[in-house]
This record gives C-alpha cells, sequence and structure tokens, in this order.
C-alpha cells in the first residue's frame, strides 16, 4: 500500500471507524438477509424434499405442497400401483388451517400444515419422531417440534378447529415450514376432521423400483393419466419455496439494495469528505510531480482497505451475530453459506470502487497552483 | 565541482493573461528571465505584481500565454501535463511560504516521498537519503516528528531539505521566511544560500522580505507584470 494511503486513511481514526462502521453495518444487514433467505429457503423446501419419495403425484392445478390445490380421486392409488415400475403407493391428505389449543381464546389461533397419511405405509408421515408415539391412533396428531417450541403446544394438549379437535400424542422433526408447521394424523382422522370427500385425496407419494428411471417414467405416466401431475421431488420442493418466498424475496432484495446504498454513502462521504480536506496536499503532490494516475491510486486504495475492513467487521458480526438470533427468535433461521460471503465480498469490492469514484473526479480538477496561495 | 555557467531556467518573452476579452487580466507582460546554477535570484515586488504566476510557469505548474520556457535545456513550453508533471518531479524543488508539508507523514517520510529512483542514484535508499538530508539541516532529532509538532523554522527546513533530496537543478522558493521570525528567517535563508551554491543549484526566491537581499546574486523587480533589474 502507497505510504500517502495508509497515513492519510490512519491518522483520522474516526473518520476511519465511521467509514469501517458503515460499510460494516451494510455487509452484516446484507449477510443477515441473505442468510435469513439462504435459511428460510431450507427449512421452507426440506420436508418435501426429505419425504423419500421418488415423485409426488398431483392434479394438473396444484402449484406446490404448502396451497396444497390438488384433487385427486382416491381410485388413483390402485391404478398407481398396477404401474409396473412402482413400488410404494402413499395417499396423503394435505390442509392448510388454523387451529388453537383448547386452554387458549379461540382467536388465539396459529397455522398447521395437517398431513394425513397412511401409517402402515409411512411415507409422507412425520420424518422424525423425536418424542411420544407413533403412528397416531383415531383423533391424535403428531406436531413438529417447532410448534411446540413456539406455542407451547405440549403433548397431551387438545387442537381445537370449530367443534372438532385432536389430541397431540408426539413430537416430530423436519416439518417446519418458519410461518407453519406440520401435524400428522392418520388418513381417516383427516378426512374425518376436514369433513373430506372419503373418496378424495390431495397427493399421493410413490417410490420407483428403479428410481434412476423418475423422468422416464413421469412422463410415460403423465401420458397414461391426462390431468395428473408427477414431480421429482425436489422440483416440488423447488415450487413449494418458490410458492412461500416468492413474495419475500423482492422485499429482501430491496432492503438488501437499501443496505448497499448505505454503505456506498457512508464510505463514499467519508472518502469524499477526507479528499475535500486534504485537497491541498493532494495539490502539493502534484506541484511535486506527482501524476494523476497515482493521486487516484491513494484514494483507490483507500478505499479498498475501508472496504476490507468494513467486510471483515460486517462478515465476523453475520457469522457470530446471526446463531445467537435464532436462539432467541426460532422464525429467525439462518444459513450462512460461503458462497453468500465470497459474493457479498465481491459487493463490497463494488462498494468501494463506487465509494473512490467521486473523490478521484474530485482530484483530477484540484489545480496544484492553489498550493502557493496563502 | 560548481558549473556556475550551467542554464538552469530561461523565460524569453513570457507573458501571462488570464481570462479573455474585456476581462482578461495579464499577470506576466515579456518577462526574460535566465538562471544559472550556484545563483540565487531574488524577485521582489508588491502584491499582485505577477511574483506567483512567474513562479509557477518557471515550475511547469502553468504555461505561458506567450514566450517560451526552458528548464534545465528543455522547452517546456507546449508539454503535455505528464511531462509537465515529470520536469516538476525530476528538475523542480519547492518551497512553499506556508511549508506544505504533509500532515499525516513524518519528517523523514515527508522527505523520502519525493525522492525518486533517479535522486537516489540507486545507491541509498530513499529514506536513508532522507535522513541525510535532515541531518544535514540539523533536524535529524526531528526525523520521526509530525509537522504539527514542529515549530516553523523547523518546518520550513524539512521543506528545504525536500526540495535538496529530490536532487531538483531549479529551487523555486515563495516567500520562504514570510513565516518565520528573523532569527529563523536568517537560517533559512542562509542555509538555502549555502546549499545553492555548494550545489549547484539555480534558486529563486519570490519575497516581500528586504532581508533576502544579502543571500541573492542578483535581484529583480517585478511590478504591474513587468521585471526589471533592481539597483
Amino acid at each position: 500500500m502507497l505510504l500517502v494511503a495508509r497515513k492519510n486513511l490512519f491518522a483520522e481514526k474516526t473518520r476511519l471507524a465511521i467509514s469501517v462502521g458503515g460499510i460494516a453495518l451494510s455487509v452484516f444487514l446484507i449477510g443477515v438477509l441473505l442468510s435469513l433467505f439462504r435459511g428460510w429457503s431450507e427449512q421452507v423446501g426440506s420436508f418435501v424434499e426429505d419425504v423419500p419419495a421418488d415423485l409426488w403425484v398431483a392434479s394438473d392445478r396444484a402449484t406446490d405442497f404448502a396451497a396444497a390445490g390438488s384433487l385427486l380421486p382416491a381410485f388413483l392409488e390402485g391404478a398407481l400401483e398396477r404401474v409396473p415400475e412402482t413400488d410404494i403407493v402413499s395417499p396423503l391428505i394435505v390442509r392448510p388451517l388454523e387451529m388453537s389449543k383448547s386452554t387458549d381464546d379461540r382467536d388465539d389461533t396459529f397455522d398447521v400444515q395437517l398431513v394425513g397419511y397412511d401409517p402402515k405405509k409411512a411415507l409422507g408421515g412425520p420424518l422424525r419422531v423425536v418424542e411420544g408415539k407413533s403412528p397416531p391412533g383415531p383423533g391424535e396428531i403428531i406436531i413438529d417440534k417447532a410448534m411446540h417450541d413456539r406455542f407451547d403446544v405440549d403433548i397431551g394438549d387438545r387442537l381445537v378447529r370449530g367443534n372438532k379437535s385432536l389430541t397431540v400424542v408426539g413430537y416430530s422433526e423436519g416439518g417446519d415450514f418458519i410461518y407453519t408447521q406440520v401435524g400428522h394424523v392418520t388418513l381417516d382422522t383427516a378426512s374425518d376432521f376436514l369433513e373430506f370427500d372419503q373418496q378424495l385425496r390431495t397427493f399421493f407419494v410413490l417410490t420407483l423400483k428403479d428410481p434412476s428411471q423418475v423422468d422416464l417414467v413421469a412422463k410415460r405416466m403423465a401420458l397414461l393419466l391426462p390431468g395428473v401431475k408427477f414431480i421429482p421431488g425436489d422440483e416440488f420442493a423447488d415450487d413449494t419455496r418458490d410458492r412461500i418466498l416468492g413474495n419475500v424475496l423482492p422485499i429482501l432484495i430491496v432492503v438488501m439494495a437499501l443496505a448497499f446504498i448505505v454503505g456506498l454513502s457512508v464510505a463514499g462521504l467519508t472518502i469524499y469528505t477526507a479528499t475535500v480536506e486534504k485537497s491541498r496536499e493532494y495539490g502539493i503532490l502534484k506541484a511535486e510531480g506527482f501524476t494523476n494516475p497515482f493521486l487516484y491510486r491513494v484514494v483507490f486504495e483507500q478505499s479498498i482497505v475501508t472496504g476490507a475492513l468494513g467486510f471483515l467487521v460486517g462478515a465476523a458480526l453475520t457469522v457470530l451475530v446471526a446463531p445467537f438470533a435464532q436462539n432467541a427468535v426460532p422464525q429467525f433461521v439462518v444459513f450462512v453459506r460461503w458462497q453468500d460471503i465470497v459474493g457479498i465480498a465481491g459487493a463490497t469490492l463494488l462498494m468501494s470502487i463506487f465509494a473512490a469514484y467521486i473523490p478521484i473526479r474530485r482530484l483530477a480538477s484540484i489545480d496544484p497552483v492553489t498550493v502557493f496561495k496563502g | 565541482m560548481s558549473e556556475p555557467q550551467r542554464s538552469i531556467l530561461k523565460l524569453e518573452g513570457v507573458s501571462k493573461t488570464y481570462g479573455s476579452g474585456e476581462l482578461s487580466v495579464t499577470a506576466l507582460e515579456n518577462v526574460t528571465l535566465s538562471v544559472n546554477g550556484g545563483e540565487i535570484v531574488a524577485i521582489m515586488g508588491p502584491s499582485g505584481s505577477g511574483k506567483t504566476t512567474l513562479l509557477t510557469i518557471a515550475g511547469a505548474l502553468l504555461r505561458p500565454t506567450v514566450g517560451s520556457v526552458e528548464v534545465c535545456g528543455i522547452d517546456i513550453t507546449k508539454m503535455g501535463e505528464s511531462k509537465l508533471a515529470a520536469i516538476r518531479r525530476d528538475k523542480v524543488g519547492f518551497v512553499y511560504q506556508s511549508f506544505n508539508l504533509l500532515a499525516a507523514l513524518t519528517a523523514v517520510e515527508n522527505v523520502s516521498l519525493v525522492i525518486h529512483k533517479r535522486a537516489s542514484n540507486g545507491r541509498t535508499p530513499p529514506t536513508d537519503r532522507a535522513l541525510e538530508w535532515l541531518d544535514t539541516l540539523g533536524l535529524s532529532h526531528r526525523a520521526n516528528s509530525l509537522p504539527k509538532k514542529m515549530s516553523d523554522g523547523e518546518k520550513q527546513r524539512v521543506a528545504i531539505a525536500r526540495a535538496l533530496a529530490k536532487d531538483a537543478d531549479l529551487i523555486l522558493a515563495d516567500e520562504p521566511t514570510a513565516n518565520l521570525d528573523s532569527k529563523r528567517g536568517h537560517e533559512v535563508m542562509q542555509l538555502l544560500h549555502q546549499k545553492a551554491i555548494e550545489l549547484n543549484k539555480g534558486v529563486i526566491v519570490v519575497s516581500h522580505d528586504a532581508r533576502i537581499r544579502q543571500f541573492a546574486s542578483r535581484i529583480l523587480w517585478l511590478e504591474d507584470g513587468t521585471i526589471r533589474e533592481h539597483e
């Protein structure tokens, strides 16, 4: 680093702290928001992804698991079982709904993604039961542990909707969608509780004898059964993510852009004011024979070092603070990826380059003759 | 060995006009001046007489409107900015009225900053060379001091060390004693005089201060942009 750049930068410690702080805040905000988005993205798609099914079967207009806007005839189960490539076919009844604890006010509701499954086949059932009994019996429900943590729902509690209720008999993991959690019941309980037509199902999940043929089988079955969609698990998980996060993403992008502008503004203003204050000294350097490119390098190096320090502080804050926030607020699910950190480093570099742009233009206009005045 | 007749600066019929039309102001008019090695030329005159304009043209900071300028035999009249910067870097040393040291740099850093490879002749590292000059000017104890910790006299001696350390042939001093008391002013001029003779530098000192006369080889009077020998 050039001597003048280093000395000027570290001579004004308060200004340096403001500049580094501004960039660090920006990096921290971008880092947290990006990690939050990654965390949510991981979380909301994980149930669909973790169900060990090769294909999800839904009606043609269905978009995703969360909306569960699919209706299929129950007899489709037999038809699917007769396809030679299928191994297990399991029906699901899925509905998003609001429930409350029987001991709480009826208006004190929370979201539940009710999943009715066939305990004999288990496919689509609770992913990991961590406490209580499984499978659930008639009128019983296994809730996700996140529901227990967030809404104080315990084993033995009754969850109420209208004049019907389900008794909590266990906790499972892997069904947390942040804004809602899955609750597993048997197919019959789901039909009864939702007053769902006995001849209808929401989805079918199926495994194949040869999972490597999944695309081929999906295409073939779609031809055989018009009006029915056959979707690979990871694709269905992505559709679910898009459904839930599609509305959040533009907001996150706007807030991240604002954070970028805040960092850029603070760094740009402090570097600009430093350049203006030192313009006489830059004039001296010009008079002494230093060229504009040398002076640009001085400002550019100051900007890059400020950016690098801001990035290090901001990235460290993101990595250190985010997990604490997650402990304090369960919905604050973060997932810090190294690729995102590299991306933020790139954004900080851009910030530093832009922050140096106006001061550099200012340098070009400094007339060295002015150093003879006063 | 000194080379007293070496031409360091030659101005031929130099005029400088700022602005154009009715608002134009002529700062210098048909100025012819030459400075040789080992010579100290004092330029005196009232405020607004064109002294600073003359200094900046001689120092390759400003181009004349009319006339020609040669520094060490190189015609710089029509040079582009990057070549003028190279002339300033290699051939010209400045000593300013307000010292113009960089505030964040120590004395030795201020001096070593302007020493280029050519000036250090590849023999001595710039910092060592700067220390040698500070020592020569009696400032070795201030080598690591920041300008704000130094007296005005010390600052001006650092500025002279900076001008000499870059091994420039032409030294241009703008009111070098204006901010100093008479004792410090005398010391600074004595030093400048001594080093100019010793190192065969051409020196122009622009000043209102009549006390600089005793150190000058020639005294020129500048008034209303025109120059004449002072009796």
